[in-house]
């Protein structure tokens, strides 16, 4: 069952397109990684497909309710300003401002679910902790918590493993796997580590030449992860 | 200690402009900690200085249209707030609509920003010889020529802003820290962006009358800086701000009254004073911390 679709889209800044005529895809409860070469446009695809920038041409057409459930979405974490003053339940609770109307207030119930959450990544205990302090895997583990208490149907990372040891990406993998499996959540995220999604990806999307396309994790990894595009035709 | 019963003695002859620098002491810091957080602190110093050139021009209007303007009459004092309130929400609106164009040369706008402003200030005045020495005491900040009339005026627009933050911190926040998740809710960001700075803009303007640019400046940075070492969390350190703001403004204010010295520039000494000690502290403090093994 689609949960987004993709229809001749263009996407691009500035008037310039980065991709021309992509018609993609996503499945309900699927877990795709959006691969390709640096400076393909993975990131310009995933932006556009949480309305981070505007379409140039095509649609996209979401089959839930954008305003009634939201994305949860992880940034790459070096577009936090680590000035801010603030505790990782701080900043996982912003999640559930998604939810909370203006001059609705956090509550108990956000502040349990924002817990929850934490617990789940496996830093409850880092709750108290400055933000900013953080290792680059417990950052990115603290922004997927703050994903989850979107309560969202889809989530989408932007490089969740970019910088960070083997073993914190095996952790986050391990995360965002039983997120997929057990809760059935959708994932969809950009990478430049292929290895990683074995076992836990259930497609890729492939960025190349301002074309995106849709393949399965065995093909890309079989043409030899990011060296060349892989053929998905056969 | 006798200066400070003094000063807290209920038939004070200063008391309202106590209270002018105690609240212009709280509440710009209260928006100060967004210019700190954003990153905006050149706006601290542009926006003063056009607000004080909306003051310059209003009067220079005034004169031209309708006449020389008595100081202190109650246009006298309606122009300035039109002014400084015109010029300051125009300009910092204006420079948040290049700024969503393109961040490339923000600071290069905002210090073409301070010169315009800067250099209009010096035309309106020059094109304004009647009113030249009393808008210079305008511009200057007449905390000591506060009126009750007036205190209550900066009362409640300070209020309306500080009620207003308050209400609305969650949304402050998310378009402040994390802009593209506030998008990705569907949240209406360009709104929540124009709102805070209309904030901003209002405490600047209405600062800048009541103390004038140099002491707005002061308090929309220094206290947010030193409360930035103490505190860890969001809240905190907005409230320890405006704290900082009103215990430094006092002081300065008690420091000014017993030593005969300018109002402003004491204040701002305290306030800077108060940043050092607690910058030193904090530098000494993680100097000698043992290093994590």
């Amino acid at each position: 069952m689609c949960l987004v679709r993709l229809r001749d889209v263009s996407l691009g800044y500035e008037n310039r397109p980065v991709l021309e005529h992509v018609s993609l895809e996503l499945g309900r409860g699927e877990f795709v990684a959006l691969l390709g070469p640096n400076g393909a446009g993975k990131t310009t695809l995933l932006r556009g497909m949480v309305g981070l920038i505007p379409v140039m041409a095509g649609a996209i057409d979401y089959e839930f309710e954008r305003a009634t459930d939201p994305i949860g979405y992880v940034p790459q974490r070096e577009t936090l300003d680590p000035a801010f003053p603030l505790t990782v339940l701080e900043v996982v609770l912003m999640g559930t401002y998604a939810r909370l109307p203006a001059l609705r207030r956090v509550g108990a119930r956000q502040r349990l679910l924002a817990a929850r959450c934490l617990d789940f990544v496996g830093l409850g205990a880092l709750a108290e902790q400055r933000f900013a302090a953080l290792s680059g895997g417990q950052t990115q583990r603290v922004l997927i918590a703050r994903a989850l208490a979107a309560e969202p149907i889809l989530i989408v990372l932007d490089e969740p493993t970019a910088g960070v040891d083997a073993e914190a990406t095996a952790a986050i993998m391990d995360v965002l796997s039983r997120l997929n499996r057990e809760n059935g959540l959708t994932v969809l995220l950009v990478t430049h580590q292929v290895r990683m999604l074995s076992g836990a990806a259930s497609a890729v999307f492939w960025v190349q030449d301002g074309r995106a396309m849709r393949g399965r994790v065995e093909d890309v990894t079989a043409a030899g992860a990011l060296l060349g595009a892989p053929d998905f035709r056969r | 200690m006798s200066t400070v019963v003094e000063v807290l003695t209920p038939g004070f002859i200063l008391r309202d402009a106590l209270v002018a620098s105690v609240l212009v002491g709280i509440v710009c810091p209260l928006v100060g900690v967004y210019f700190v957080l954003r990153r905006m602190i050149f706006l601290g110093v542009a926006l003063p200085q056009l607000s004080a050139a909306g003051i310059a021009f209003a009067l220079l209007v005034h004169r031209a249209v309708i006449g020389p303007h008595p100081h202190g009459e109650t246009t006298d004092a309606i122009l300035a707030r039109l002014g400084a309130t015109t010029f300051t929400l125009g300009g910092i609106l204006l420079l948040a609509l290049l700024e969503r164009r393109g961040r490339e040369f923000v600071e290069a706008r905002i210090g073409m920003a301070y010169a315009i402003a800067g250099a209009l200030t010096i035309l309106f005045l020059a094109a304004d010889p009647w009113g030249e020495a009393h808008i210079v005491n305008l511009l200057k900040g007449e905390l000591l020529a506060a009126t009750e009339k007036s205190l209550v005026f900066l009362a409640a627009v300070l209020g309306a802003v500080v009620v207003v933050l308050l209400a609305f911190q969650k949304e402050f926040l998310l378009v402040s820290f994390d802009h593209d998740l506030a998008v990705v809710f569907g949240k209406r960001t360009t709104v929540w962006d124009a709102l805070l700075y209309v904030l901003c803009g209002l405490t600047i303007s209405f600062g800048v009358l009541a103390a004038g640019p140099l002491v707005t400046f002061g308090f929309l940075l220094a206290p947010p800086l030193t409360a930035r070492l103490l505190t860890r969390r969001m809240l905190t350190f907005s409230i320890v701000s405006a704290a900082i703001g009103g215990v430094t403004a006092f002081v300065g204010f008690c420091v000014a009254f017993r030593y005969d010295m300018p109002l402003g520039p004491a204040e701002v000494a305290v306030s800077a004073a108060v940043l050092l000690l607690i910058s030193a502290a904090d530098w000494l403090r993680r100097t000698l911390a043992p290093s994590p093994a």
